[in-house]
């Protein structure tokens, strides 16, 4: 079925990648079995759970629904580009702090969400949380931890979020 | 013996997950995730029945086969396979399709999209038959179908089966049944103030873990295999599984459980572990086998529907003394059934009640079955049924105490078994904390006092009910303790982590024995070729089980480097006490010594190695199987039917719009007894995942059909799992643990996780009522549901 590949370019986790794709495959597709960038997880294929989120230029996107030339040219980032040389970013660290992870398998999609939400407003209130998470389920925690990892971020428990974190 | 060393406790500490970094980094693998390390992987994709009920005429896979890169193609004519032995949801339709969704054929193929090419190209012609879908259908004495006509010929496991007693009626379509009876229930009802009794009934749902069913199976070079799955039970389930099914050596068959993401008991259940390591011999390549989202609506075990007839008896003080309880569960089409009986869903109210005055006998029978529908077959859901079993009697309870005029909180203070008594079937209670359980809810959410109302077309009301559910006294549990010759302890474990944490809570166990931190310890779990025996992670059993099995390990590994460092210095072991690299000695020349100092190292011709020696470490193990049930006399008592029981309360404020019917869940309490908590920050996540759940399958969750018998909301669009915005806000939902220690748990521990989804669903019930005065009888509490309830009422109101 994907005979005929094409070439495009992304850049993934601040590094330019070309691959050799079918059009039809999807940024998910492309992002696990061409990257090997298995932390972008699969749910549904419908857009309904959100463990297939990436940030699509800063915005949180549906990485199952987003097909590859669609993402050519854009700036991806999943998981696996958010731990620095410098160690966790923030978020991840308050998810492990609060307990805001169980068997873990929304987790990177709710945190890259999480980033999404906090870069566009650090001072994101509870409710813009919720709001900004609706299309991110969970199975495991009730949200309550997820919740109250992201408040301790945007409450400096981590150092100043929007001086020396936020990317716009 | 005195201490000679204080070592620092970290049992009931919040202690940090040690999967956490995996999980926050994207780099912890599940199953689904070794994909890539297989680059000849092959690809099984299932051809399925679109009927409920159908006889397949003529199956034509010639054009399929015909298809290049095809490898292997399943069916049921399959020679040599005896389908009586596969999990029920696995077995390939060969005759008869039993429901939509059931596979007719397995095609192995080079690529996922050639497979899926090769199932359209599979003919088959399917007779249409009438079937049945739910309980009402099912158990006419003359149903539109009969699942299992050879059921009578089978062999039964439990009693004969009775008269449907409270219908009347009997249908071929039942397949399987327990009665219980204990005490005077027919004259305690005769002798009671006041009678209520009611129909209930909750639909089907589907548990839903985000990661889907996926197999992967690696075929070994000597004929064997090596299988990642998202599975539950790497011993117990799936390997021993593969090996009495397929019939393979075990010494040929290694499986290993990766991270998983979620179970929630559905994963119990190795079908498509079964499948795939089949295809697997059959292709004689590395295949995976992964479901679709709707596969596992549609396809994989679900949980059962459940019909309950509740009449209790009970004097003006609010004392009941009597229940005569029915219960019918939907089983699906699982042919020969030796699981479902009732008997488990219908347990969970045993320990919570006395059904009697206090000091008396208890009244309660029990007439429970199980009957076979044309649906995907049942299988495991957090809380075994109990959630279903229990929502009409805590429904009642509370209609009683409406009745009354008493509090819901203090008609169950007068009726909950204290410790010490004895539960419907004559066994003893040792530990229960439902009392305080319940106070600290109805208090969190302030019960017994009515809301302000507010909030216009919204009206509020505040409900409370409590749950029991059993623990099976299941199985075996071992483990293994390494005391490494550097001093760093390592751990061995089988039990499944589906995400409650347990492998934290297992290690921290170990490092408390050996009083070190919780980071001095290695954990390694779910791999058959290297970690000792574990059944599976399910009735709540693994903190206990296991639990009981590590700290035996870790006993049995103390004691054997205490021997080894007493025999160093001549002294008797009762003279060592060991704190992670030191060993505190007792009257010898010297007081501390360093441990790994102790291990001598070995060259390329050292000889004479016996003792403690460099790169071997002392190996302790330990096994723990709890005490077996009593089997049960005629009327299904017993002084031993289960082994101990966790308990919740729920409470919640909710708002109902009196124009459209919708359920807001505006504040939820939640306590658990839990046994003394290894780790409350685990446990507290149960409880807030737990409400999660209920909240979800209590008003929103079910399985709808189509007239094929098919069910069509079978995705995430039409089949609403509950997001945040479906969640009260963070301060609204509160979780308490009101711990009553279990004497024979690990540091009294004992399970918990499944309890908490029990009270939600009747609590939200009678909030409903006290806000819009309608009794539901059943869930999920949807909005046309209690919509149409309200309109009947006004209905009812405008012609009085």
């Amino acid at each position: 079925m994907y005979e005929d590949k094409m070439r495009f370019e992304l850049t993934v986790n601040r590094r330019k990648r070309v691959v050799y794709v079918h059009p039809s495959m999807t940024l998910l597709e492309v992002l696990r079995d061409e990257l090997n960038l298995t932390g972008t997880k699969r749910g549904c294929d419908d857009t309904n759970c959100g463990v297939c989120t990436v940030l699509m230029d800063g915005k949180a996107v549906k990485s199952c629904t987003i097909l590859i030339p669609q993402a050519a040219g854009h700036s991806i980032t999943t998981i696996e580009g958010l731990e620095g040389e410098d160690g966790l970013h923030p978020l991840q660290q308050a998810f492990i702090d609060h307990f805001a992870v169980q068997c873990g398998y929304c987790t990177p999609g709710m945190i890259l969400t999480a980033k999404a939400i906090l870069d566009e407003n650090p001072q994101a209130t509870e409710d813009d949380i919720r709001e900004g998470l609706h299309g991110n389920l969970c199975r495991c925690t009730g949200y309550k931890k997820i919740v109250e990892a992201i408040e301790a971020v945007r409450d400096g428990d981590y150092g100043d979020y929007a001086a020396d974190w936020r990317e716009v | 013996m005195e201490t000679l060393v204080e070592k620092e406790n970290l049992i009931g500490k919040g202690e940090k997950r040690i999967d956490a970094y995996d999980k926050v980094t994207g780099k912890g693998l599940y199953a689904s995730d070794f994909d890539n390390q297989f680059p000849n992987l092959a690809h099984i994709k299932a051809k399925r029945s679109p009927y409920a009920h159908a006889n397949i005429k003529k199956l034509d896979i010639s054009k399929a086969q015909a298809l290049e890169g095809v490898l292997y193609i399943l069916t049921g004519n399959e020679p040599g396979i005896d389908w009586d032995q596969f999990p029920k949801a696995a077995v390939l339709a060969t005759d008869r399709a039993l429901w939509a969704g059931q596979a007719v054929a397995l095609v192995a193929a080079e690529t996922e999209e050639l497979a899926e090419k090769a199932v359209e190209l599979i003919e088959v012609e399917y007779e249409v038959l009438p079937h049945v879908l739910n309980y009402a259908e099912a158990i006419k004495p003359n149903p539109a179908a009969v699942i299992d006509p050879d059921y009578e010929t089978r062999d039964q496991g439990f009693q004969d089966r009775p008269a449907d007693r409270a219908t009347n009626r009997v249908s071929p379509n039942i397949v399987g049944a327990f009665y219980m009876n204990s005490g005077e229930v027919e004259k305690r009802l005769e002798d009671a103030d006041i009678i209520e009794e009611g129909e209930f009934w909750v639909g089907k749902k589907t548990a839903s873990p985000l990661e889907c069913a996926n197999a992967i199976c690696r075929y070994d070079n000597d004929g064997g295999i090596t299988m990642w799955s998202n599975g539950a039970g790497v011993h117990g389930v799936i390997k021993q599984g593969i090996c009495r099914i397929l019939g393979m050596q075990e010494s040929r068959v290694r499986v290993i459980q990766p991270y998983m993401g979620g179970s929630f008991g559905s994963r119990l259940n190795p079908y498509v572990e079964i499948m795939t390591a089949l295809m697997c011999l059959k292709c004689k390549r590395t295949v995976r086998f992964r479901f679709t989202r709707k596969e596992v609506f549609c396809s994989a075990p679900s949980n059962w529907s459940c019909q309950t007839k509740v009449k209790i008896g009970a004097k003006k003080d609010g004392t009941i003394i009597a229940n005569d309880y029915y219960l019918c569960e939907e089983i699906g089409a699982a042919l020969n059934n030796t699981f479902f009986s009732g008997r488990l869903s219908s347990s969970g109210a045993a320990p919570v009640y006395r059904w009697a005055e206090k000091g008396e006998t208890s009244n309660m029978r029990m007439d429970t079955y199980a009957v076979a529908t044309n649906t995907v077959p049942a299988a495991e859901y957090r809380g075994l049924g109990c959630p279903e079993a229990e929502f009409g009697i805590e429904c009642l309870v509370n209609k009683l105490a409406d009745d009354l005029g008493m509090s819901p909180v203090e008609i169950r203070m007068k009726n909950i078994i204290d410790p010490g008594e004895k539960d419907c079937y004559g066994e003893v209670i040792t530990s229960t904390g439902l009392k305080k359980c319940l106070q600290a809810v109805a208090d969190a959410i302030k019960v017994e006092e009515k809301p302000v109302q507010d909030m216009g077309v919204w009206k509020k009301g505040r409900g409370v009910a409590v749950g029991g559910k059993q623990n099976t006294p299941l199985g075996r549990s071992e483990a293994e303790v390494w005391y490494n010759s550097d001093g760093t302890i390592e751990l061995f474990i089988s039990c499944d982590e589906n995400g409650m944490g347990v492998t934290t809570a297992m290690t921290q166990i170990v490092a408390n024995e050996f009083g070190v931190p919780v980071s001095e310890v290695k954990t390694t779990k779910g791999d058959t070729a290297i970690t000792p025996y574990d059944n599976y992670s399910a009735s709540s059993r693994t903190t206990y089980n296991t639990g009981n099995a590590v700290l035996a390990a870790c006993h049995d590994c103390i004691n054997k480097l205490k021997e080894e460092i007493a025999r160093h210095f001549g002294l008797h072991t009762s003279k060592v006490e060991i704190k992670g690299k030191t060993a505190y000695l007792k009257g010898s020349y010297v007081q501390e010594v360093d441990i790994p100092s102790l291990f001598v190292p070995v060259g390329m011709f050292t000889q004479g190695n016996w003792g403690l020696q460099k790169g071997s470490p002392v190996k302790g193990h330990g096994l723990y199987c709890p005490a077996p049930i009593h089997q049960w006399d005629k009327n299904g008592l017993s002084d031993r039917v289960w082994n101990w029981f966790q308990y919740s309360a729920a409470a919640v404020e909710v708002a109902v719009n009196e124009e459209t019917g919708q359920v807001k869940v505006l504040r939820i309490a939640s306590s658990a007894d839990t046994g003394n908590p290894i780790n409350p920050k685990l446990v507290e996540g149960q409880i807030e995942g737990g409400i999660h759940m209920a909240i979800g399958f209590s008003t929103m969750e079910e399985h709808l059909y189509n007239d094929r018998g098919e069910m069509w909301n079978c995705n995430f669009s039409d089949y609403r799992l509950p997001g945040i915005l479906d969640m009260p806000k963070n301060e609204d939902v509160i979780s308490c643990i009101n711990p009553d220690p279990l004497p024979d748990g690990p540091y009294g521990a004992k399970g918990m996780a499944e309890s908490i989804t029990i009270p939600v669903g009747p609590a939200i019930a009678e909030a409903i009522y006290q806000a819009v005065g309608v009794r539901v009888t059943g869930y999920p509490m949807t909005a046309e549901r209690i919509l149409a309830l309200i309109k009947e009422k006004k209905a009812k109101e405008a012609a009085e």
